[in-house]
């Protein structure tokens, strides 16, 4: 069967930014714990707020090889940090780490430290893999459960199909808040991370399908009047045969779904957390490290702490390049969509 | 034209006398009065300080209520409140107290004996169960009140007390015309729920409630029969207003407080803010009081109710060596550094330097020491048996402690943070459980945990005045609360020698029983604690009057006396 959506131009330098972006994201994501200086936990004495390290290969001698100025607390209570100029501190590669200081007490803070001494370089690259597995497994999950619903709704028609949307729109206006504090109320008090990242997910993928299946019913029920279909029904195929070659259509959309899905569910995954339902300590995620770096006092005196923002705003950045077409495709048929919404 | 003047005139004059009424007998210019906005982190739960025993409603109650005796926070002294004079008998068990005269509650009924006769009835009465008569007992046994005639009672105690009548300090004398007969019926604990009409809440105290706002605010004005005058004569309290607003989350809190649109945060502030504070205290927008070292150090401790279903098949969670090992675990002055940025001090019990002549500074202590912390831990059956660095228990499971605490407390979280951290060094797992107060408190009170991490405050610095912390009896006597008789031997050993230095009448004797009691204490470490943070009392620069003190409510203590300069926060 011949279809027309999946020809268009080549990929553009945008999108390849953005491909790469998230390739590179991705390796960091799964080599953290080679790539970062220090575990998640490690609480290091004496640096808490500690300002980023900065990684210099020139001084007033000349060049070297990439060092950094050891810091000093120079005032605890008014979290003051001096940097001793007259020594350097060569980086190295190794020792359990891709860069490592090569003084034991002087540790490499590429990012800052947090309020407990911890590096918060680490803790970003070590909570990638949990927060943007947590994120994309969540998101995966709504765009399957909400394609099969979108989908049987459409084909089912009629009664069943006015049913169904009605459904989804019942999951839509249920109080998110509530749900996820009985919930939390109804679990063990202690949960491991894996439980946490597996609850978390399904919570994501219940809670998101809706808006998934509306746009794939509404595609779906457009393309099955088309030609393409009416004539697949004349050589006899039946209603799920057909709806295999439908289904393809909603490929733009879906992929636009993705790129929608990912930083809301990113940032949902720190108003989760705030409910109780967050990874436990000292388990990193983006998402309580965003929580705790939530107030204006950081953003004035450790604006570093912000850096899972940042790390945030990159992912969703690439998402948006890599996925500039999808998201075009995705105009064309949000605006079906919405002509071809109501099932009555 | 001569009555129109006339009717003027007397126009004016009415509006004149209305609004004299209203302010009260002010003097212009004076600076005296306005509208304080405090802050309060949690909400309470009812405006009956005798049924709830949670801090908030200790603190409304001092608003709305008056005892009989205050002491002073900063002094220690007992000052007059109700009652203006008091005399001891010769044996020293019962004391007569002149109560004030002319004295109304914010209704206008005049206040009396019955009034006092009533409240002790309230708070020993069975069935209301108070939340705070296990602390109004002496040896375990109820003070009795008589009414001598109307404006004299003589209060005796069932045995020579030390502290003296200081102990009354706690009891805020209640409306008997309103209350009576909901204790006749058995409907005391449900009275002066959250849901009463402001206008219902009668007292002694200098503010009445005008509104409550659940979640947002609760609203006092002066109330226009309170009894008490400053030394020149004027009418008391000098606020037409005071306003505690409810914000849980300390960030709002601190940047309220520096932009201006709060005057008082009734809660300890965190290290990090100090800085910012400092900042705003050099631009004259607030004004820091380094009040000394607190006095209500938060501990760990675990459930140590015999049977306690949390902690079924799990017999090492009671041990006295994992306390010990614990706190041998745990380098103090690292979260002291960290968690506090060194504004506070390690702590090893529950009495800090702030109990002045009560603290025992040679009192032997743990000493950071991992190795005897993992010996200690193998003594009880914990040892890592399968090598990968975390211990297990006889049954090859993995130790680990689940630790409740209240969420959105950073002290509280960052400490227990710092506290897993270490312990992880030495094997040993650490689940924090973060939780709403009201569900914290549910855990607790049901026994339905491991261990917590959390604290009461302390009201009183006499020992003896914090029985309830102490005595196996005691509601707050948390790792196990409320024994009709003390679970283990040492609890008895403190029992008994609570009430031997309760009964002394001579300091010197009661400072070496209670140094005895920190011994026993210290050898069992029920509760383990890691720091004792400085207080600061932050508060708007157009605050005067305020007397701050370590003792909670560090400021509004004395309520009468704050004013505020300037205009008022809307």
């Amino acid at each position: 069967m011949m279809r027309g959506h999946d020809t268009g131009p080549a990929m553009t330098p945008a999108q390849r930014v953005g491909r790469a972006i998230l390739v590179a994201v991705a390796l960091g994501a799964l080599l953290a714990p080679w790539i970062a200086p220090h575990r998640a936990g490690d609480q290091l004495t004496d640096r808490a707020y500690a300002p980023p390290t900065r990684v210099r290969v020139h001084d007033a001698a000349g060049f070297h090889a990439p060092f950094f100025y050891p810091q000093t607390l120079t005032d605890r209570l008014r979290r003051q940090f001096g940097v001793d100029t007259a020594t350097r501190v060569p980086l190295v590669i190794g020792r359990g780490a891709l860069l490592q200081s090569s003084a034991g007490d002087q540790p490499l803070l590429l990012l800052g430290a947090d309020s407990l001494g911890r590096d918060v370089f680490s803790r970003v690259a070590l909570g990638a893999r949990w927060s943007l597995g947590v994120t994309l497994l969540g998101a995966l999950g709504a765009l399957l459960i909400g394609a099969m619903f979108g989908a049987f709704a459409a084909v089912a028609g009629g009664r069943a199909d006015a049913w169904l949307m009605r459904f989804a729109d019942f999951v839509l206006v249920l109080p998110a808040v509530y749900l996820v504090l009985v919930l939390r109320a109804l679990l063990p008090a202690v949960l491991s991370t894996a439980d946490v990242f597996l609850l978390m997910a399904l919570l994501f993928a219940l809670a998101a399908w809706p808006h998934v299946a509306r746009g794939v019913r509404a595609i779906v029920a457009v393309e099955l009047r088309r030609d393409y279909a009416e004539a697949a029904r004349a050589a006899g195929a039946g209603r799920w045969r057909v709806v295999a070659h439908v289904l393809p259509a909603t490929r733009g959309f879906l992929a636009a779904e993705m790129i929608l899905l990912v930083p809301a569910l990113l940032s949902a995954e720190a108003a989760v957390s705030y409910l109780g339902l967050g990874f436990p300590e000292p388990t990193p995620s983006w998402g309580t490290m965003l929580q705790e770096a939530a107030n204006v006092r950081v953003l004035t005196e450790a604006p570093w702490m912000l850096a899972p923002a940042a790390a945030l705003f990159i992912v969703v950045f690439a998402l948006q390049l890599a996925g500039a077409r999808a998201s075009t495709r995705a105009v064309f048929f949000d605006s079906l969509a919405s002509h071809a919404s109501d099932p009555s | 034209m001569w009555k129109r003047l006339l009717q003027l005139v007397l126009f004016v004059a009415i509006l004149g006398a209305l609004a004299w009424y209203f302010e009260g007998p002010r003097e212009a210019g004076s600076g005296i009065g306005g509208r304080l906005v405090a802050s309060q982190r949690t909400e309470p739960d009812s405006y009956n300080r005798l049924v709830s025993p949670i801090y908030p409603v200790e603190l409304i109650s001092r608003l709305t209520s008056a005892p009989l005796i205050r002491v002073n926070h900063v002094s220690g002294a007992l000052e007059p409140a109700l009652a203006t004079e008091w005399a001891a008998s010769s044996d020293g068990l019962t004391f007569t107290l002149k109560l004030r005269q002319g004295v109304t509650f914010s209704d206008g009924t005049p206040f009396t004996s019955a009034d006092v006769l009533f409240s002790f009835r309230a708070l020993y009465d069975r069935k209301v169960a108070s939340a705070i008569a296990s602390g109004m007992m002496i040896n375990d046994k109820p003070l009795v009140a008589r009414a001598l005639d109307d404006h004299t009672v003589a209060i005796t105690f069932p045995a020579p007390y030390g502290p003296g009548l200081s102990i009354l300090d706690s009891l805020p004398i209640l409306p008997r015309h309103t209350l009576e007969a909901a204790l006749d019926s058995g409907d005391f604990g449900n009275v002066w729920g959250l849901n009463t009409p402001p206008a219902d809440i009668v007292g002694l105290g200098p503010f009445v409630v005008a509104e409550y706002q659940p979640g947002q605010r609760m609203r006092f004005v002066r109330n226009l029969h309170y009894w008490g005058k400053d030394s020149a004569g004027r009418a008391l309290p000098y606020l037409d207003e005071l306003v505690l607003e409810f914000i849980p989350d300390q960030n709002a809190e601190m940047l309220r407080l520096q932009a201006g649109s709060l005057d008082l945060v009734t809660d300890e502030i965190r290290a990090e803010d100090y800085a910012a504070l400092e900042r705003a205290s050099a631009e004259h927008k607030v004004q820091l009081v380094d009040a000394g070292v607190s006095v209500d150090p938060t501990g760990l401790w675990f459930n140590l109710k015999p049977g306690a279903p949390s902690v079924k098949g799990r017999a090492w969670l009671q041990r006295d060596e994992l306390r010990h090992a614990i706190s041998l675990a745990v380098d103090r002055q690292k979260i002291v550094d960290t968690v506090f940025l060194g504004a506070a001090e390690p702590a090893y019990g529950p009495v800090t330097r702030g109990y002045g002549p009560w603290f025992v500074p040679s009192l032997p202590h743990a000493s950071f020491d991992p190795a005897r912390a993992k010996a200690l831990l193998e003594s009880i059956g914990l040892k890592d048996r399968d090598g990968d660095g975390q211990l297990e228990d006889a049954s090859g499971k993995p130790a680990r402690i689940a630790v409740i605490t209240r969420k959105g407390s950073t002290l509280l979280e960052h400490t227990m943070a710092s506290v897993q951290e270490q312990l992880g060094r030495i094997g040993l797992g650490v689940d924090i459980v973060a939780l709403e107060r009201g569900e914290l408190i549910r855990r607790i009170v049901g026994g339905d945990y491991e261990a917590a991490y959390y604290g009461a405050p302390v009201l009183s610095l006499d020992p003896a005045n914090n029985s309830d912390l102490w005595l196996s009896s005691g509601n707050f006597h948390f790792w196990n609360p409320g024994q009709t008789s003390p679970a283990t031997p040492w609890e008895k050993q403190i029992d008994d020698l609570m009430h031997a230095q309760s009964e002394s009448m001579d300091m010197a004797r009661r400072v070496a029983l209670f140094a005895d009691v920190q011994r026993v204490f210290a050898e069992h470490e029920p509760m383990v604690f890691f720091a004792a943070p400085k207080v600061t009392v932050a508060m708007s620069a157009r605050v005067t009057g305020a007397e701050p003190a370590v003792v909670q409510p560090q400021v509004l203590w004395k309520p009468e006396t704050l004013a505020v300069t300037g205009a008022a926060i809307r």
